[in-house]
């Protein structure tokens, strides 16, 4: 379900909460988020619980080291509160706590937010919606999934290129200055290539009768439907009302600013 | 089959064109049309501007390089300056030599969709036009997966699909078929063969390979190495009365005016056999039995008592992640032997030679290079002995100097200055590139490149050379200094490997054939056995070579006189 949804519209739901999220500075309303977000991800995308968590579990790792960075090392805005626990020379207060704990998630929501938005979409869906609702120029579009293509293509030539110089006994070589040689030997050939390519595929593109003008038709009509409107208002809903929830348990904080409750 | 009556399509009239105002412009006072419903062949050595004119016939030049042009070509008397961007392109389709760039969307179905959006098809028509299109190329079932999971051949038929789509009065095929496959290219040939009698487009071919393009073609154009027209006629006056200009360029000539060499004498200006089918009728005529195998081998492999085992490969195997790729492969190579690895598009062959070479490791079996395990080996002695010359020389090349380029690995082996000076001198004279002894690599012609990256692995004389599709790509004359290059190596005791889908090569030059098959070696033989194999030929998308074919038909034709036999005969053929 979530992978018919307007790719645009998905994007757009996707990163307006984000964006705001980022001014949150406490920790219930990203929580409140991240749960949300992780729910719809599971009750309407068929992802399966294991990729998910695979591809996760990194941001899990980076979302924990800068709530651990925060506490230890707290702006004066965010220092205030009782002493929590110390270690060595730093003390964690309550409040340097909560800011660290508000950061991580916030970044895990940023992380669910994309997974959500990634896991879902059709590349080449996505590109062409930019193209019919946002109006993107169709030789950006199609240069951009032309470059995609090749992605496969340039690693393979990397791994080619690296076992051909290995032959030619480059690798017995050693030292800094052979290092810094190393890169350019790459890069010439690598470069040399990819641009032979993309002339090449940009002349195929215009032998096929593109022009680059937006005046052509659309095999893959990229609409917008009620459920589109449904799901983006959602997105937005869910933003306020974790805000609103925030605010009546008194805890709001935007950008540093608290929000007491009367 | 004349087609001289059509008013001509396309014509070009003392076109010249230039990459830079300031050089030698690149093709030259070049007059000659296509007709409508014609088949050109357009023929040239390497880097005499075949393609340029290719993509100068559909407009895309001069504008896309910033080119200079002289003169004109017109498009039913209309010059093509004339007409607005885009509209040309539906009335001429290309077809180009790269399967892998000239795609931009993911999917066969989203590639097709693309060109019936630029021609701005309503969206109601484009999924009925689609299914068509698949059908008259026979990729139906493919519709729906992604480009870059099909086999060389298809890509090349996706290619050809998307391009009629744009129902072209004019198709140009710029050797679409060099990264083929020996079945897989001719099925291709035979599929535009059938097409194009059904939609009657024009077609201009650029080709090296000619002989299955040649019952196609009404006319043949030659460009010189200066970019200037060689000859121009039907191909029985341009292959067999002008075959010595032809060759002189060093472009290819047929297969078939190759053999008849020998009886030049007994021709006839009125039979000039350029189909299998004919020649095979006329040999029987005058009582003629097989092509004799000018085979180029030298008997020093049999009978030289110095031959010993260099390398063998014993229970490998090979897998990528969990794909497995290769198994259980059994190979030994014997000093002064050359062995050639032939198989699908895909079949694991360059990974066998890479597996060889040591820059791959196996996942079983154990690897000998002069009976010496290839663990114990250290990198730098075993590259002195084992050489690998790969597909695309550009790739090896890694200093900004000819003289460098050679001179590298003598340099890190620490001889000294005036023995490499001595060497490297030898070596470029040998190669014939003294003169480019201070290029830049990358700046060379494709032969040159090709002759620069083997002498780059010639610093000692190395026990074994592994070549990886060697001749792919190459015009007569390189082709044929590399054979030579080749038989000078292997009569220093040198074992020399190739892959290669080039039949009439292994038949002609190689003491043995590896068949990669499945990830699994089917034949390992001698040439001669595996043409008995028809079978496994079939099923490793392998074609009889040239000489054999022509011989099962005679023999055919021999034992079966009458019309039974004839179509035996053609029956070997295909």
């Amino acid at each position: 379900m979530l992978t018919s949804i307007n790719p645009t519209m998905k994007a757009f739901a996707v990163l307006i909460p984000a964006l705001l999220l980022a001014f949150s500075f406490d920790p219930l309303t990203p929580f409140i988020y991240l749960v949300f977000t992780i729910a719809i991800t599971f009750l309407f995308g068929k992802i399966s619980f294991k990729r998910w968590l695979l591809v996760f579990s990194p941001f899990l790792l980076l979302a924990v080291s800068f709530a651990w960075m925060t506490m230890l090392h707290p702006s004066d805005t965010f220092s205030g509160g009782e002493v929590i626990f110390s270690l060595w020379s730093l003390e964690v207060t309550s409040d340097s706590f909560w800011t660290g704990i508000s950061l991580g998630l916030r970044s895990l929501s940023f992380a669910a937010l994309s997974l959500l938005f990634i896991l879902t979409t059709d590349s080449t869906k996505f590109m062409l919606s930019l193209m019919q609702q946002c109006k993107l120029p169709p030789k950006l579009t199609f240069g951009i999934l032309a470059g995609y293509r090749f992605l496969p293509t340039f690693r393979y030539e990397l791994q080619v290129l690296k076992q051909a110089h290995r032959i030619r006994g480059v690798g017995r070589a050693r030292g800094v200055k052979e290092r810094l040689h190393q890169f350019r030997r790459y890069a010439i050939p690598l470069l040399a290539n990819a641009i032979r390519k993309a002339e090449r595929v940009a002349l195929a593109m215009e032998s096929k009768g593109f022009t680059g003008e937006s005046d052509r038709t659309h095999y893959h009509e990229m609409s917008i439907n009620k459920r589109d409107w449904v799901f983006v208002s959602v997105f937005f809903g869910m933003f306020l009302v974790s805000i609103f929830i925030s605010y009546q348990l008194g805890i709001l904080n935007i950008f540093g600013i608290e929000f007491e409750k009367y | 089959m004349s087609k001289k009556h059509h008013k001509p399509l396309i014509s070009v009239e003392n076109f010249s064109f230039g990459y830079d105002s300031d050089k030698e412009e690149l093709l030259k006072d070049l007059t000659f049309s296509i007709h409508e419903q014609e088949t050109l062949l357009c023929i040239g050595p390497s880097g005499s501007g075949k393609s340029s004119l290719s993509l100068c016939l559909n407009n895309l030049y001069p504008e896309a390089v910033e080119g200079k042009v002289n003169g004109q070509i017109l498009y039913n008397g209309k010059p093509l300056s004339h007409f607005k961007k885009g509209e040309i392109n539906q009335e001429i389709g290309v077809v180009f030599q790269d399967p892998e760039s000239q795609f931009c969307m993911v999917t066969v179905e989203n590639e097709l969709a693309f060109t019936l959006e630029n021609i701005k098809t309503p969206r109601e028509e484009m999924s009925r036009r689609i299914d068509d299109i698949l059908k008259a190329v026979g990729l139906i079932e493919e519709k729906h997966r992604p480009i870059h999971e099909l086999s060389g051949g298809n890509k090349q038929k996706v290619a050809l699909a998307s391009v009629l789509l744009l129902e072209p009065r004019l198709l140009i095929l710029d050797e679409p078929t060099a990264n083929l496959d020996p079945a897989s290219r001719f099925e291709f040939i035979e599929l535009i063969r059938s097409l194009k009698k059904e939609r009657e487009f024009a077609l201009f071919i650029i080709e090296h390979q000619l002989d299955d393009w040649l019952p196609l073609v009404n006319r043949v154009i030659a460009i010189d190495s200066c970019g200037k027209l060689l000859l121009e006629g039907i191909p029985e006056d341009v292959f067999y009365n002008e075959a010595k200009k032809v060759k002189e360029e060093g472009i290819h000539i047929p297969r078939i005016v190759e053999a008849l060499d020998t009886y030049e004498g007994k021709l006839l200006e009125s039979n000039r056999p350029l189909s299998e089918k004919s020649l095979v009728s006329w040999m029987h005529s005058i009582g003629q039995e097989m092509l004799p195998l000018r085979k180029e081998l030298h008997s020093s492999y049999q009978l030289d008592d110095k031959v010993s085992e260099v390398l063998s490969l014993s229970n490998v195997s090979f897998s990528r992640g969990k794909k497995s790729i290769l198994q259980n492969i059994n190979l030994s190579l014997s000093s002064g032997e050359i062995i050639a690895i032939v198989g699908k598009n895909g079949a694991g062959k360059s990974t066998l030679l890479q597996l060889m070479s040591g820059i791959l490791k196996t996942n079983t079996g154990s690897r000998l290079l002069l009976n010496k395990k290839y663990e114990v080996w250290s990198e730098n002695e075993m590259r002195n002995e084992l050489g690998y010359v790969f597909q695309n020389p550009e790739h090896q090349f890694i200093t900004d100097t000819v003289y460098d380029e050679v001179a590298f690995s003598m340099k890190l082996n620490q001889v000294n200055q005036e023995a490499i000076d001595q060497n490297v001198s030898q070596l470029l004279n040998r190669f014939h590139l003294t003169t480019h002894k201070w290029s830049n690599p990358f700046a060379l012609s494709g032969g040159q490149k090709r002759r620069l990256s083997v002498a780059t692995m010639l610093e000692g004389t190395p026990s074994v050379l592994l070549f990886d599709e060697p001749t792919f790509g190459q015009d007569a004359k390189t082709t044929e200094e590399l054979m030579q290059i080749i038989q000078t190596l292997q009569k220093q005791g040198t074992a020399i490997v190739f892959v290669t889908h080039d039949m009439d090569l292994v038949d002609k030059y190689c003491h043995r054939v590896c068949v990669v098959s499945e990830g699994e070696l089917k034949f390992n033989g001698e040439p001669q056995e595996l043409w008995e194999k028809l079978d496994l030929i079939y099923e490793a998308n392998l074609r009889l070579p040239f000489r054999i074919r022509i011989n099962r038909a005679l023999e055919s034709l021999c034992n079966n006189q009458g019309e039974q036999g004839d179509d035996q005969a053609h029956a070997y053929i295909h």
